[in-house]
């Protein structure tokens, strides 16, 4: 098992049978504005079911921070050497409550004046952390501070940690393009799956008693229509398209130009959703002069995140970068661009305004 | 564009039960979709939007993303929206949301609440506007100006104020985003490029914005410039949102900016690298000044009888003085010299007079880099290295839509951004320029309300009217543009469409007067008291004819529709509540949900929300489109669009006039205002009271104008979503961008300055650097300069900053559940981490903010990113979101700059939105404690 590897189709075979092809993202970090736009779209259109309000499939952390839910990535889950790595069921609480807010006490109340609107717990505590909790806090010491954002979601994994910890058989991996599932009829909620994700980005319905997260759109997909998050997203970040697929934008971007990473790659699960890491601003040394030397983020940290290729990732992007400012052509800048926004949508270009929706009984 | 109608993709009929996973495609479907936009100002948005409609409701909206790319090589617009927008559906059944007319059934605020008929609410609320006006007269009914009024709200409130003769606060003072500095320069304040004009931007300074929180939709064309090698520098005291992905972060210390700019302009001067031709041409830099007084020669110096607004420059080929062309910004023959010291024969026998371009120069010294550097906290190196680039490349400032602004010296800022701008011919092409906010746009708002019956040929005989007008004007002064004689005849209209700048309703009647009257709030270089210089101005008549109401006039009857005063105004809720509340007889608010204001009216009207009425986005250029929003579902309740809610308040007027017979009453301005037929006035006997005809009318007379295609109609835009602009229009604000739109161009504004020499509505007919008016001469301010912020709300450690929220438009969403829960669900301030822990205050530890004027308790958002001595608290935040209801508005006095009363002076006029007093807030001094 390679780690921190971007060519990580190329690994064995994942349980379950290798799919025709691979659906994958690439999220361009460097367009990412952490508006939760994805966010918000992936919650109207899914998640506002029974059980579901604390849900937040898709959701966009502050980086260097703690993520959703609490500490995400340091939960365990995934393997390492090829062995599953036990992994935390986090507390509501870690996960951030669906708080409850009293309108009626502010709007009408007696204690009009007196009280005020804001976020209470189910057994009415103050909150002390939520999806988003720590939004722009970011990291270093002023004026050499900073931060980036990190959308995550079900990232599809080639090697799902999830779908082998499963007692049940009710995670499954799609034929037709490699989305993992989860059969909600067969799950009865024993939430390994959550401890194995190393993402953290498996719920638990506790009203249903069934595990659940992002799915890909897949009635989306079907339609040929780009998922909910991607195709709301007004940073243009997410690139989509079979990674199989050698003129895809994934493609190119994942294995040709090698500048879309897997996250975590050491949580050895091949993950196909792939970042292209932050180019943030050129720190200042002690005289207050800008020193292109330095980075404003320790790279031992973006490695973490992004494994050692983020280094050269980074190059590519900054030469490419100078390359188009001298007046020269660039591939790679064209695709990072997407002048034409459907671009970005490969294969799943339909207006779902023009899409006939199906009358299921 | 698409044929909208055909279904592409037909989704297969699943049998029940096949397969476990219809479970969510079943969830994806719907029976109906609809276009839409939230036609509030989250401007500059016009986001187009679809609702998908399920068994009659709205289940969810979407991005519509059906735009073309319009230039090749620049990325298209799509997909537009925000976390706000594609979430907006969560507003419509929403706890906060008003459902029926409720009327207070307790003190004001008591929150004791009582539902009534529509017909009782309109009956108290005309009787009161009737008394009012036989007491005091219509000035007693006011109309504060909120931002989020959509195209109903808009007609209906303009409609009913003009009828009544009610007075309607300026907008751009109401919302302190009034850019003095770029309307001393240019005459106007709002200049605009489109969005995607970005992306040919080569160097991208965001300077006093943060366009990560405010402009979700357009960013991406910072991204995608960046791509193509633009360079990026966010210039902003903390390591801002809208840092993250610049290339360069230059941490400014709070209010310094016009150093760091004016520190730019003595590299580019002393470097050589003035782009000369432009500034000859755009620029008063070439004009003769007398150094001594400091004014420009005159032809009224040189001979007996001269024009007071005749300029000269110097001729360097003959090596006389000439006069400088009003008419255009060529010279023709004329080589005029920038700098240089020359002699002239005046009246006063020879003076030595010098170039504006020349006293920059001298007053430039004070800023070399490394002093420059001192004061604004910055290396020299990186001003040196700035200014380098700016000179050699298409440099573009992205400010908040007024943030400078928002500082007490916010002009002096401008100016100075402005004069780097000019020294580097920075505005008027492709990639560059800086901006403010506009409107206008939508002609058929401002024609369907003067017609007598539907049809083309009432808006064609405007538009011939206004033609004819102009062309009379042009040939009576040929030295006229379009663009001077519309802006020239806004000035001296004696008001701006309805509006008067509030200051002096403010002072007089809201409380203001106190804070105002601290002269030590004031900028310490303010040269007499302030009661001084206000009488000045008021005896001088440099405000005649605007400076309502009167002291005899107080108000009596408000009515808020669009807005949220108590949550808004600088200087307090608590300013408010003591000072102008008890004056008021009758309190309305007119809103889709509780706001703050509505808690502490007399009665409130239920509005209808977007998708529940048909709308337009806020018109303007920053995106070239006329963006449309249907009504999709009836309002829920008695819920009523703002154009019917104000016809049943007219209809109630007519009938108790009629009853109590009340004879018409005359204005200050002498106009009458005839109660007893106001609804037969306000719908044009009837015409007017479908709003279905209603824009489908304004459609087709903008098309007859010719700002949209000559096949605009309601049908039509329900099969496009939305028109791009074929032209201007004819409102002053569009004209004064002085650009034509082009289907397959990005729009930048002033072309017609830079490329045919149109001049520009100023005293001097140029971009004008000098403005040579008494009191700016004593102030030291006739140039652009640097000053400290004055110490305002008290000697207190903490500069306190500001700025749109990512997570409401203004204060729409912020009580709304799935908005709060993707943040920490209430307002935070940030605050530098080392600076909490001295204060003893740990991460969401509620902290005490106050100084002199007041005090308001929040939670410490403790952040790397803020800078030590600085404490951010971003806007938008309803009061009841804080503790005993008070926010920073209570601790902001809301000092307005003393300068910008000064008036009588060529462009220093004031027509709607533009040259007027407004208060700030940014560097408001306060204290931090644990509470």
């Amino acid at each position: 098992m390679s780690t921190a590897s971007s060519g990580s189709t190329e690994a064995p075979a994942a349980p379950g049978s290798r799919p025709k092809q691979q659906f994958a993202m690439v999220l361009d970090l460097n367009k990412c504005l952490g508006c939760q736009c994805c966010t918000v779209a992936c919650k109207t259109q899914w998640t506002s079911g029974p059980g579901m309000d604390a849900m937040w499939w898709n959701i966009v952390s502050t980086i260097p921070g703690r993520g959703t839910p609490r500490d995400a990535f340091e939960l365990g889950g995934g393997y390492r050497n090829g062995s599953p790595v036990p992994g935390e069921l986090p507390s509501g609480r870690e996960w951030g409550e669906a708080w409850e807010f009293d309108y009626e006490q502010v709007f009408d109340g007696e204690g009009y004046g007196k009280t005020f609107l804001r976020p209470k717990e189910h057994d009415g505590a103050e909150p002390g952390w939520g999806p988003n909790w720590d939004e722009d806090q970011g990291g270093g010491s002023y004026p050499n501070s900073y931060f980036f954002y990190l959308p995550l979601l079900c990232m599809n994994c080639s090697q799902p940690a999830c779908l082998e910890a499963c007692p049940r058989d009710s995670i499954y991996r799609r034929d037709e393009d490699g989305i993992i599932l989860i059969d909600e009829e067969r799950c009865h909620g024993y939430r390994f799956c959550v401890e194995a994700c190393p993402y953290k980005r498996i719920y638990f319905n506790k009203e249903r008693s069934v595990a659940q997260k992002c799915i890909s759109c897949y009635p989306r997909l079907e339609a040929g229509v780009a998922p909910a998050c991607v195709r709301q997203c007004p940073g243009r970040l997410h690139h989509i398209g079979y990674l199989d697929d050698p003129d895809s934008a994934v493609h190119r971007l994942v294995h040709t130009f090698q500048v879309a990473l897997p996250l975590h790659a050491d949580f050895e699960v091949m993950p196909n959703v792939f970042y292209v890491p932050p180019l943030l601003p050129d720190a200042f040394d002690e005289d207050g002069r800008f020193d292109p030397s330095r980075s404003r983020m320790p790279l031992e940290d973006l490695e973490r995140l992004f494994g050692p290729e983020v280094q050269a990732a980074l190059a590519t992007l900054q030469a490419e970068r100078e390359r188009v400012a001298a007046g020269e052509p660039s591939e790679l800048m064209d695709i990072l661009i997407a002048r034409n926004w459907r671009d970005l949508l490969g294969p799943f270009d339909v207006d779902p305004a023009r899409v006939e929706p199906a009358r299921h009984r | 564009m698409s044929n909208e109608a055909t279904p592409v993709v037909t989704l297969a009929v699943a049998e029940a039960g096949a397969d476990q996973a219809d479970r969510y495609r079943s969830r994806w479907t719907w029976d109906e979709v609809r276009w839409a936009s939230h036609c509030i100002d989250c401007y500059p948005g016009n986001c187009p939007m679809r609702v998908y409609l399920r068994d009659g409701k709205v289940v969810r909206e979407e991005s519509a993303a059906t735009f073309p790319v319009y230039q090749d090589g620049v990325p298209d617009l799509n997909p537009m929206g925000c976390q706000k927008g594609v979430g907006w559906s969560r507003l419509l059944d929403a706890p906060e949301r008003v459902l029926y007319p409720l009327r207070r059934d307790g003190e004001r605020g008591q929150g004791k609440w009582r539902r009534i008929s529509w017909d009782e609410a309109c009956t108290e609320i005309a009787d009161a506007i009737l008394d009012a006006a036989l007491e005091t007269g219509p000035e007693a009914l006011v109309a504060p100006s909120g931002c989020n009024l959509g195209t109903l709200a808009l007609a209906g409130r303009g409609k009913f104020m003009g009828l009544t003769g009610g007075l309607t606060l300026d907008l751009n003072a109401e919302m302190n985003d009034f850019a003095a500095g770029q309307y001393l320069t240019w005459g106007m304040f709002d200049p605009v490029s489109s969005v995607d004009d970005w992306f040919h931007s080569e160097v991208f300074l965001i300077w006093f914005g943060n366009p990560n929180y405010t402009r979700i939709p357009h960013v991406h064309y910072l991204a995608e410039a960046r791509y193509r090698g633009c360079e990026v520098y966010t210039i902003s005291p903390d390591v801002s949102p809208s840092a993250v992905h610049a290339d360069y972060h230059l941490p400014v210390r709070p209010g310094s900016d016009a150093a760091l700019a004016l520190g730019m302009c003595q590299v580019v001067i002393d470097e050589g690298l003035v782009n000369e031709s432009f500034v000859a041409t755009q620029t008063d830099l070439p004009l003769l000044v007398d150094p001594v007084t400091r004014r420009y020669l005159r032809a009224s110096d040189v001979v007996e009888g001269g024009s007071e607004e005749q300029l000269f420059a110097w001729d360097a080929t003959t090596g006389r003085p000439v006069e400088a062309p009003r008419g255009t910004l060529w010279w023709g023959d004329v080589r005029p010299a920038l700098e240089g010291t020359f002699t002239v024969d005046t009246l006063h026998g020879p003076v030595q007079v010098t170039t504006v371009l020349s006293m920059v120069r001298e007053r430039l010294a004070d800023y070399e880099p490394e002093r420059a550097a001192e004061v604004c906290g910055l290396h020299p190196d990186t001003i040196r290295a700035l200014a380098r680039k700016v000179a050699r490349h298409r440099t573009n400032i992205l400010g908040a839509l007024g943030g400078a602004s928002k500082h007490y010296h916010g002009d002096l800022i401008e100016r100075s951004q402005a004069l780097l701008l000019a020294l580097t011919g920075n505005w008027g092409r492709h990639g560059t320029g800086m901006r403010a906010w506009v409107g206008g746009f939508l002609d058929g708002l401002i024609t369907f309300a003067l017609k007598t019956h539907r049809g083309p040929d009432e808006a064609a005989a405007i538009v011939d009217m206004r033609d004819s007008v102009m062309r009379d004007a042009l040939e009576a002064d040929p030295t006229l543009t379009e663009k001077i004689w519309a802006i020239e005849a806004a000035r001296s209209g004696g008001g701006g469409g309805g509006f008067v700048p509030p200051v002096f309703f403010w002072y007089r009647f809201a409380g203001y007067k106190d804070a105002w009257e601290r002269r030590e709030w004031h900028d310490p270089s303010m040269p007499r008291p302030f009661e001084e210089l206000w009488r000045e101005a008021i005896d001088s008549g440099w405000w005649t004819g605007v400076d309502t109401p009167r002291e005899d006039q107080p108000p009596q009857v408000l009515i808020e529709c669009g807005g949220n005063v108590l949550r808004r105004t600088r200087g307090g809720t608590k300013m408010l509540l003591e000072h102008l509340w008890p004056q008021l007889k009758m309190v309305v608010t007119m809103d889709v949900r509780m706001s703050a204001t509505a808690t502490w009216s007399d009665i409130v009207l239920p509005m209808a929300q977007q998708y529940e009425k048909i709308g337009f986005g806020i018109p303007s250029c920053h995106v070239m489109h006329l963006t449309f929003c249907d009504k999709a579902v009836e309002p829920p309740g008695e819920a009523v669009d703002e154009w019917e809610g104000f016809r049943r308040i007219a209809e109630k007027l007519e009938v108790r006039a009629r009853e109590r017979g009340v004879a018409p009453v005359t204005d200050a301005w002498g106009r009458e205002h005839d109660y007893g037929s106001m609804h037969v006035a306000f719908t044009a006997d009837g015409m007017w009271t479908d709003q279905e005809v209603i824009i489908d009318e304004m459609l087709r007379d903008s098309g007859v104008v010719g700002s949209l295609p000559p096949e605009a109609s309601l049908d039509e835009v329900r099969r496009r979503g939305y028109f791009r602009w074929e032209s201007l229009g004819i409102t002053p604000r569009a004209v004064g961008q002085a650009t034509e739109p082009s289907a397959t161009e990005t729009f930048v504004p002033f072309r017609k300055h830079v490329e045919d020499g149109e001049p520009y509505p100023t005293l001097c007919r140029r971009a004008q650097f000098l403005i040579d008016h008494p009191w700016f001469i004593e102030a030291d301010e006739h140039l652009p300069r640097h000053k400290e912020p004055p110490a305002s709300g008290g000697d207190h450690p903490f500069q306190m900053s500001s700025g749109h929220n990512r997570w409401s438009i203004h204060s729409l969403n912020t009580a709304n559940q799935l908005m709060l829960e993707t943040h920490r669900g209430g307002p935070h301030l940030v605050i530098n981490e080392h600076d909490a822990a001295r204060l003893g205050l740990a991460d969401h530890d509620t902290a005490r903010v106050f100084n002199d004027r007041g005090e308001f308790r929040v939670p410490v958002k403790t952040s790397a990113a803020a800078r030590p001595g600085q404490v951010i608290m971003y806007n938008g935040f309803d009061n009841y979101q804080f503790p005993g209801w008070a926010g920073p508005n209570d601790a902001e006095p809301g000092m307005f700059k003393w300068l910008h009363l000064a008036g009588g002076y060529g462009h220093l006029r004031y027509w709607g939105n533009e040259w007027q007093p407004c208060p700030v807030m940014r560097n408001t001094r306060v204290s931090v404690e644990p509470a």
